[in-house]
């Protein structure tokens, strides 16, 4: 640990950079509880000449669909996670190793999944034809189970960090390839696991394109998905009110205020998570600079 | 060794299945669209049972299951010898291009379809998703031809019809809302309009930003520019090409570039005059702005925009607007500046297809054919059960006893989505007359055909072309429309981008179209 005093210019920009994350979610903050005609009149304030918590009542009122949405987005949130971590450290972990004879042929694959996306066509005929898991909650955990990227980093972190006399070893103990992976592996890769889940759990939760794509019950909806929607139908609205065709488009675009107080709600869980799993994230994300 | 290679293969397969998840491959395109269907001579009355599947944007209803059962159960009384029923597919708005993208490329089974050409008709068409109607409405559309045999025209492609035009009003008007207590307090002169010019409405704005302040004499973002120009003074072809309306012989079919006119630079000119004085809000452009609602808030004065219809209503002539009123929670005023022609691309504006995936295309066209006729049908799909979803009060739409438009399980305001509107009912709060209105008003638009009506740019060869000049607009137009930029400096600049994009060739291809099609 470096003991001189940190560089101010270090500091000035840091805290520069804090306030650009924290000013907007204030604006946000600020603009849900603030009455919405004040808004309407004067626009977008740091400190709205006039508060209520209407919007806020408003959600409660509508909570049925919101906790639904926020149930569903939680549980495929962690469904998801947990799996994810499992499969794509057990592919990581696999490709890791030096004995695995399909592992150049297996990174290649992954490497390519990287680069060349199969399209949006393909990925619905795959799982709506193939999988039939439209309208289901796997449609939306599978597709988010492995991403190459993730593999990658992990590939790395086990290449890296974990001696292979310590597999040698363990194995000359006695310890089979499940044991070895479980009792001796995982427990030495908590940063990277905690780096690469918190990177799941981010867009798992964010996740709403897969809502669109596949779900069509509505008790279904994710969180993300739910807030997308109502922004769009309000702009599409919007935007049709004015091609100059029927009287009757009578617009009701959704509240000010309660689109934010729906953003602040939803923002909730990851500001949860991510303090705890902050203490990982530094040597996790290290790991893929450091030569051994 | 051999033990532990066994093991890996174990968690080399755990890996390939979440790989085959992770979904990076998929050739089974092979089960494509089943191919059209049997048509086992319908006349006959052994129809096989069909489920006829709707789809249609519209934000998902709570009670949309028990309106579908409703329905099938009126078809089932009614129309026994049809023997089909009906599948309610709606579509949140902003999901719409996505999702019946890919329902159509990868052929799940639609049969009657919502298109229309701000919703890509155009591309479904090319790309083959639709199916020809001609046949099938000659046979099955009797009553849909009753009422929309005139204008069927603009849906052709090809020579052949894609889309089956809505009965409704066949255009619009448009012109300024003008907040009728404000205009009382200064006993404004509205006659001042009757020349169908906006530039009038000046001295009322000035009035009001001087006296008024706080007030928005003029609230965007419905700017004159847009809301008012086009409608008033082209015949649109596509994007930019246009045939100037004003000042030309009615035998002129010179395709002009629509941002060349003089009528064009002068109200781009009053724009930015309005906006220097301060009589158009600073804010226009913020995305997502609502005008309604600064109305709503009592801080605006004017608004230019599409007017209600009604059934006598002449440029000039100030009228209350029953809808505005509603809209902006207080007495609004409505004078309209202009009433369209009958043009091609309000034809096109609502329209129903039938999808190439269609099993049973015969059954469609039957069904869409009853909302043309049948009344209750209609009803239904618009405004769901009776006493459940809404309740009549003099012949009017009403919520039941307690509900709210949130509440009540099947609310859509998607009327002119569907069929002949003119069956349909009106909501109280509307003018009961409103369908009467449109027949009114549609005379008096079809009797004031665009020069160019049932003409149809291909925009094919200069797809390209027409990408760039959207590009190069993007840059200006929202300057201009608001008033934010001086024309005189940014038009010649703008003329000069679209230039360079490609404005030349698609004018050129424009007129070529349309010299081929007059002869």
């Amino acid at each position: 640990m470096n003991q001189k005093r940190t560089n101010p210019i270090i500091v000035v920009v840091l805290t520069l950079f804090s306030l650009a994350c924290l000013i907007p979610f204030w604006l946000v903050f600020m603009i849900s509880v603030a009455d919405e005609n004040w808004v309407t009149a004067h626009g977008y304030s740091f400190w709205p000449g006039k508060f209520s918590l209407v919007a806020y009542q408003y959600l409660i009122e509508d909570a049925e669909k919101i906790l639904r949405a926020y149930g569903v987005s939680a549980l495929v949130t962690v469904i998801g996670v947990v799996v994810s971590l499992f499969v794509t450290s057990a592919m990581a972990y696999a490709l890791s190793r030096k004995e695995f004879p399909l592992r150049g042929a297996l990174s290649f694959y992954i490497l390519i999944t990287m680069l060349f996306s199969g399209g949006l066509l393909p990925w619905y005929l795959v799982y709506t034809r193939f999988l039939h898991v439209q309208d289901t909650l796997l449609a939306l955990i599978i597709p988010g189970l492995i991403g190459g990227f993730n593999v990658i980093i992990m590939r790395t972190f086990f290449t890296n960090s974990i001696p292979p006399s310590l597999i040698d070893s363990s194995q000359i103990d006695g310890a089979g390839e499940f044991r070895t992976y479980f009792s001796i592996i995982l427990p030495l890769s908590l940063p990277v696991m905690a780096t690469i889940g918190l990177f799941t759990t981010v867009s798992y939760w964010n996740d709403w394109f897969t809502s669109l794509v596949f779900i069509q019950n509505e008790k279904l909806f994710s969180l993300q998905y739910l807030l997308t929607k109502t922004l769009m139908n309000a702009s599409f609205l919007q935007t049709i009110a004015n091609k100059a065709y029927s009287s009757t488009a009578q617009v009701t675009t959704p509240l000010e205020s309660i689109r934010m107080a729906m953003a602040m709600i939803a923002i909730g869980p990851l500001v949860l998570v991510f303090p705890f799993l902050q203490k990982y994230f530094v040597r996790g994300l290290t790991v893929g600079a450091v030569k051994g | 060794m051999k033990w532990l290679k066994k093991s890996s293969a174990v968690l080399a397969s755990l890996m390939l299945a979440s790989v085959v998840a992770a979904g990076c491959g998929g050739n089974n395109a092979s089960d494509s669209p089943a191919g059209s269907a049997q048509p086992d001579g319908a006349a006959s009355s052994e129809l096989k049972p069909y489920e006829v599947m709707m789809v249609f944007p519209d934000a998902p209803q709570k009670d949309n299951q028990l309106v579908q059962d409703a329905m099938n159960d009126y078809l089932k009384k009614t129309y026994p010898e049809l023997n089909m029923t009906v599948k309610l597919n709606p579509i949140d708005w902003g999901a719409w291009s996505d999702k019946t993208n890919l329902m159509m490329a990868s052929g799940d089974k639609m049969d009657l379809l919502f298109a229309a050409d701000w919703l890509g008709f155009q591309q479904q068409v090319t790309k083959g998703g639709l199916l020809p109607l001609d046949d099938l409405l000659a046979k099955y559309g009797p009553d849909i031809e009753a009422v929309e045999k005139d204008y069927h025209e603009p849906a052709k492609r090809g020579g052949k019809l894609y889309g089956i035009h809505t009965h409704q009003e066949l255009g619009g008007a448009q012109g300024v809302y003008l907040n009728k207590e404000l205009v009382d307090k200064y006993n404004f002169d509205l006659t001042a309009l009757k020349s169908g010019k906006v530039e009038d409405l000046e001295p009322m704005l000035k009035t009001i930003k001087e006296n008024e302040p706080g007030i928005t004499p003029l609230v965007a973002p419905s700017f004159p520019l847009e809301a008012y120009y086009s409608s008033t003074n082209l015949d649109s072809i596509t994007s930019i090409a246009a045939i100037n309306t004003v000042g030309t012989a009615p035998d002129d079919y010179t395709v002009i570039n629509s941002f060349t006119t003089p009528r064009y630079m002068e109200l781009a000119k009053l724009t930015n005059k309005w906006y220097k004085a301060g009589y158009i809000n600073k804010d226009a452009l913020t995305p997502g702005l609502d005008a309604w609602k600064k109305l709503q808030a009592g801080k605006g004065f004017a608004f230019v925009s599409d007017m209600d219809i009604l059934a006598d209503m002449e440029i000039g002539k100030a009228d209350i607007s029953p809808n505005g009123s509603i809209k902006a929670g207080r007495e609004m005023l409505q004078i309209p500046l202009n009433i369209d022609r009958l043009q091609t691309g309000k034809m096109t504006a609502t329209m129903y297809a039938i999808s190439k995936s269609s099993e049973d295309p015969e059954r469609a066209m039957m069904l869409l054919n009853l909302f043309y006729k049948d009344k209750d049908l209609l009803t239904l799909f618009n405004f769901g059960i009776e006493g459940k979803h809404y309740v009549l009060k003099d012949g009017q739409i009403a919520l039941p006893e307690g509900q709210t438009t949130d509440s009540v399980g099947y609310y859509h305001d998607i009327m002119w989505q569907l069929g002949n509107q003119m069956l349909n009912y009106t909501r109280v709060g509307e003018d009961p007359d409103k369908y009467k209105n449109y027949e009114k008003f549609n005379e008096k638009i079809s009797s004031n055909r665009s020069r160019i009506f049932g003409f149809v740019f291909d925009p094919e060869p200069v797809k390209n072309e027409l990408i760039s000049i959207d590009n190069a607009n993007k840059t200006f137009v929202d300057g201009l429309k608001s008033g934010q930029l001086d024309p005189e400096e940014v038009v010649p600049k703008m003329l000069e981008k679209q230039k360079a994009a490609g404005a030349d060739k698609v004018i050129a291809e424009a007129q070529k179209q349309l010299d081929a099609w007059l002869k």
